[in-house]
């Protein structure tokens, strides 16, 4: 039977010569088509794993004469330890992040970067490796549960902003207090001159560093992720920088390294 | 078969089109009964971002909220290039429904014009050119462009801008920045807008705060670059001037000095235009502010940027008597930048209205209750 199909197929290969000819011609332009576009199989094409950073802005990256420090950079260094590549950052001012990326200057943007919706046609976003958005701190674990109370927060601030708006949608008004500052506005928590501030989690990390025997219930009330971005075209790189990120913040490698800091 | 397949092809087709037409009407910007703006103090300005805006009731909403805000005039920026794709065929459409919404609200609008359509920039293999290359030999085709627009929205558009920063050199097509150039295009300009309405106000400069030296590749410090235009003869071919000043870290009534970028260095321009005998001429400052990005060297915190902006309307309004206008960049952005310049908003691109409207809102329109911001901080038992 399957030597019956073999002359059948040997038969009209010789019956059309030309054509099998130009469809094996096609075949091998295929193959040779899929293995120049398919991605580089090469996690780190130049052997180190490029950083770009801003470090402008700490505790995430702050520049010194002769070094870098910060979260940022501390988990730029794990990630090159756990891919098993030596780490370069490239220190550059925030707007020249995805252009460096995107022109291969670096492999990833480290840099307390928050997704924007209009790059993802451009980049990859992993996971979030630390959430910087608004805690309520205190009494009230609930913005529900403010009408009545006192509500401590830095004037002009997102959570000033954000006050304003539950203003509006609780029914029974709440006693707004605010502070010049977020640490002022903390203070008035942890007094009791107010029965909860809304504050950013970065100063609400920052404040607890100094008054660690104060115990507060902290509730995210807003997101804003810091994540890490990699070319669209880099799957196999985001894949394992994702991987490595994952791995981090499971084993608390990645709350160590806030520790340090916040 | 292929009867069957046709009938079904045609069958599915007008099915998607009936379904297409059941989706709900996007919002519509329709004209309200005509308003006025409502303020104490019209001097409050705000530079807008409406001309990349693709929703018109977006350009509407954002009106109504620099109305009800209490600013009576805005800065926007009219790009020749959108209007203008060859030579002497206008699509005016982008333009006039910013004008109608503004006319709507009551608001006076200051235009910038700029942004050189491909058919009028150089034809060159040699060197790179921006939308903000304006060769010499166009300048007539900008100034004829000038007349058209003032000609078609005199009564609604009776000051422009002409350029944007020209002492830049991003600004200026990445060219060496040449204030005899830019003198030679104002008077380019001059003769045939007013010809075209004589009540037009020609603004010159809106030069950017700078202390970039002489032959700098990046540009011209701004008061090297108006005395320059002055001895280039300018004076005679503007009506005011317009200035950018921002404060970056330092309080508006911080002391002005040549070597430092903050509020009060429009009182050194201002200066040089008494020196140049040019005193009766006004001023505009077209973009002022305060950022108060958590990520920016030259920011301050949220309250500080509050406090400093209410203090700058009241230190202009009783200190500059040549001052116009004073207007804030900006008002809202149609997208985010999710970088520092998105702490420049008055107005979030979601319309969430920021702390620092509501403290302009209460300054313009005489809502101020006390003189405190905000309360001491908490002591300690």
């Amino acid at each position: 039977m399957a030597s019956a199909a073999a002359r059948t197929i040997i038969q009209t290969i010789r019956a059309h010569k030309r054509l099998s000819a130009a469809l094996a011609l096609l075949a091998l332009a295929g193959v040779i088509l899929y293995a120049a576009t398919r991605p580089p199989p090469i996690l780190l094409p130049y052997g180190e794993l490029r950083i770009a950073v801003d470090a402008s802005y700490p505790p995430f990256a702050v520049a010194t004469a002769d070094d870098l420090w910060g979260i940022d950079i501390e988990i730029g260094r794990a990630l090159g330890t756990r891919l098993g590549a030596p780490v370069r950052f490239v220190n550059m001012g925030f707007d020249g992040l995805y252009d460096a990326l995107r022109t291969d200057q670096v492999d990833i943007v480290l840099a307390a970067l928050i997704p924007n919706a209009a790059r993802r046609g451009q980049v990859r976003y992993t996971r979030a490796y630390f959430d910087a958005g608004l805690v309520l701190v205190g009494g009230l674990t609930r913005m529900e549960e403010s009408p009545g109370r006192r509500i401590a927060y830095e004037f002009g601030s997102v959570g000033d902003q954000e006050v304003r708006r539950w203003q509006r949608l609780v029914e029974q008004p709440f006693m707004p207090l605010p502070y010049e500052l977020p640490q002022y506005a903390l203070d008035a928590a942890r007094l009791g001159v107010a029965d909860a501030a809304l504050v950013d989690a970065v100063s609400v990390r920052l404040y607890l560093r100094e008054h660690a025997e104060w115990r507060p219930v902290l509730t995210p009330l807003t997101h804003t992720p810091y994540v890490i971005a990699v070319r669209l075209d880099r799957t196999t790189l985001f894949e394992a920088v994702d991987a490595a990120l994952a791995e981090m913040l499971q084993e608390g490698a990645i709350e160590a390294i806030l520790r340090r800091y916040l | 078969m292929l009867a069957r397949v046709t009938a079904w092809t045609v069958r599915l087709a007008l099915l998607w089109l009936l379904l297409g037409a059941l989706r709900p009407a996007g919002p519509r910007a329709l004209l309200e009964t005509p308003q006025s703006v409502d303020t104490l103090h019209p001097q409050v300005c705000v530079h807008t971002r409406l001309i990349d805006e693709a929703d018109e009731w977006k350009i509407q909403r954002t009106l109504q909220l620099v109305r009800e805000m209490g600013a009576s005039t805005i800065v926007e920026f009219f790009p020749w290039a959108y209007v203008e794709d060859r030579r002497d065929s206008y699509h005016w459409f982008v333009f006039d429904r910013i004008v109608r919404h503004a006319r709507n609200q009551g608001l006076r609008i200051i235009a910038r014009l700029g942004l050189v359509p491909f058919w009028a920039r150089p034809e060159t293999a040699q060197a790179l050119t921006t939308l903000n290359t304006l060769p010499e030999e166009s300048y007539d085709d900008f100034a004829q462009f000038v007349a058209d627009f003032v000609a078609r929205y005199a009564g609604d558009i009776d000051h422009i801008i002409i350029w944007n920063e020209p002492n830049l050199a991003f600004e200026w097509g990445f060219a060496q920045v040449n204030p005899a150039a830019y003198a030679r295009l104002l008077q380019a300009v001059y003769a045939v807008a007013h010809a075209a309405n004589s009540h037009v106000m020609i603004l010159a400069g809106a030069l950017a705060p700078t202390l970039e030296p002489e032959g700098s590749p990046h540009g011209l410090n701004d008061l090297l670059y108006l005395r320059a235009l002055y001895e280039a003869g300018a004076a005679d071919y503007f009506d005011a001037l317009a200035v950018h000043t921002y404060g970056f870290t330092e309080a508006p009534e911080a002391q002005p000095a040549p070597d430092a970028l903050n509020f009060r260095r429009a009182e050194l321009l201002r200066a040089l235009m008494v020196e140049y005998g040019d005193a009766d001429t006004p001023v505009f400052i077209t973009e002022s502010g305060w950022n108060d990005s958590p990520r920016w060297t030259k920011a301050v915190r949220p309250s500080l940027r509050i406090a400093y902006t209410l203090d700058a309307f009241r230190w202009a309004e009783n200190h500059w008597p040549w001052l116009e206008n004073l207007c804030i960049w900006a008002f809202r952005f149609p997208t985010l930048t999710y970088s520092y310049p998105d702490n420049f908003a008055l107005v979030g691109t979601d319309f969430q209205l920021r702390p620092i409207y509501y403290a302009l809102q209460a300054y313009a329109r005489g809502r101020e209750e006390s003189g405190l911001l905000w309360l001491p901080p908490p002591q300690e038992p």
